[in-house]
């Protein structure tokens, strides 16, 4: 049977709002019977993602805004993240060197790594003023 | 943000509980517990995941950091009891492979 819930979030960038909002992602997940490790990694890249832009993005801009989007679909789950912050591309953030011993390894850059090993699909552009990032996480066949 | 950690000491090694989420929000209240156990000279350290149900990159970042400056010191940082959906994003991710990762606080324990 077709079917494609949606969940609309705008926030105030502010941290305390990744909270607020990982709560409606997992009871939008126990909704849409998803399994724990795709809504793990969803709150997973809204925290990393979302972090940089309160931190890094929005800061100094009038009128901040972030729009968070989930959708089910057939067989994936789509998360659109628009904000009106600085022009970032994080499909284009460099890799840390997973593969290095932990005495090499830097401590930075690892939330974007973990984002794009995950994401089945991504997809970036700065339309309108805005940044626009798609992330497409395929559904394991149970989910489906 | 602070961040509830429980402590427990199990022989040589000093055991951290993190409670519930450790995200964005509250990584630098749990990074300043565990480098302080580190600075005052703990070289055994595990933490058990068996109480947290999230943790984010910038908790794992602290994971790194504390296994970075312990393993200079010839100490030593083990996890355990981690719930299935967060194992499976550390060995994907190959975190594993740098902090080792043991089923049962007991082994975590005998390893560290």
């Amino acid at each position: 049977m077709a079917r494609m819930d949606e969940l609309r979030v705008s926030l105030s960038p502010r941290l305390s709002a990744v909270r607020g909002l990982a709560q409606m992602v997992e009871e939008f997940g126990d909704a849409n019977k998803l399994p724990d490790q795709q809504v793990y990694l969803i709150n997973l890249a809204l925290d990393e993602l979302i972090t940089n832009m309160v931190s890094y993005g929005l800061r100094g801009v009038a009128r901040p805004k972030i729009e968070v989007g989930l959708q089910v679909h057939e067989t994936s789950l789509i998360l659109s993240i628009v904000d009106n912050g600085q022009k970032f591309d994080p499909t284009e953030a460099t890799n840390p060197d997973v593969s290095s011993p932990v005495a090499e390894r830097p401590v930075g850059g690892l939330g974007l790594h973990l984002i794009k090993t995950f994401a089945d699909r991504m997809q970036y552009e700065y339309t309108g003023g805005k940044n626009r990032l798609t992330l497409e996480h395929d559904l394991t066949p149970e989910a489906r | 943000m602070d961040i509830e950690v429980a402590e427990e000491r199990d022989g040589e090694a000093l055991v951290l509980l993190p409670i519930g989420r450790l995200d964005s929000a509250n990584a630098r209240s749990f990074e300043s517990i565990v480098m302080e156990r580190v600075d005052r000279g703990e070289k055994r350290l595990v933490v058990d995941f068996g109480r947290l149900n999230f943790i984010s990159s910038s908790g794992m970042r602290v994971l790194l950091m504390a296994a970075k400056k312990l393993q200079a010191g010839q100490g030593k940082l083990v996890l355990c009891s981690m719930p299935d959906h967060i194992h499976e994003v550390f060995r994907i991710s190959g975190f594993d492979q740098i902090i080792p990762i043991r089923d049962t606080r007991e082994s975590a324990v005998a390893e560290a």
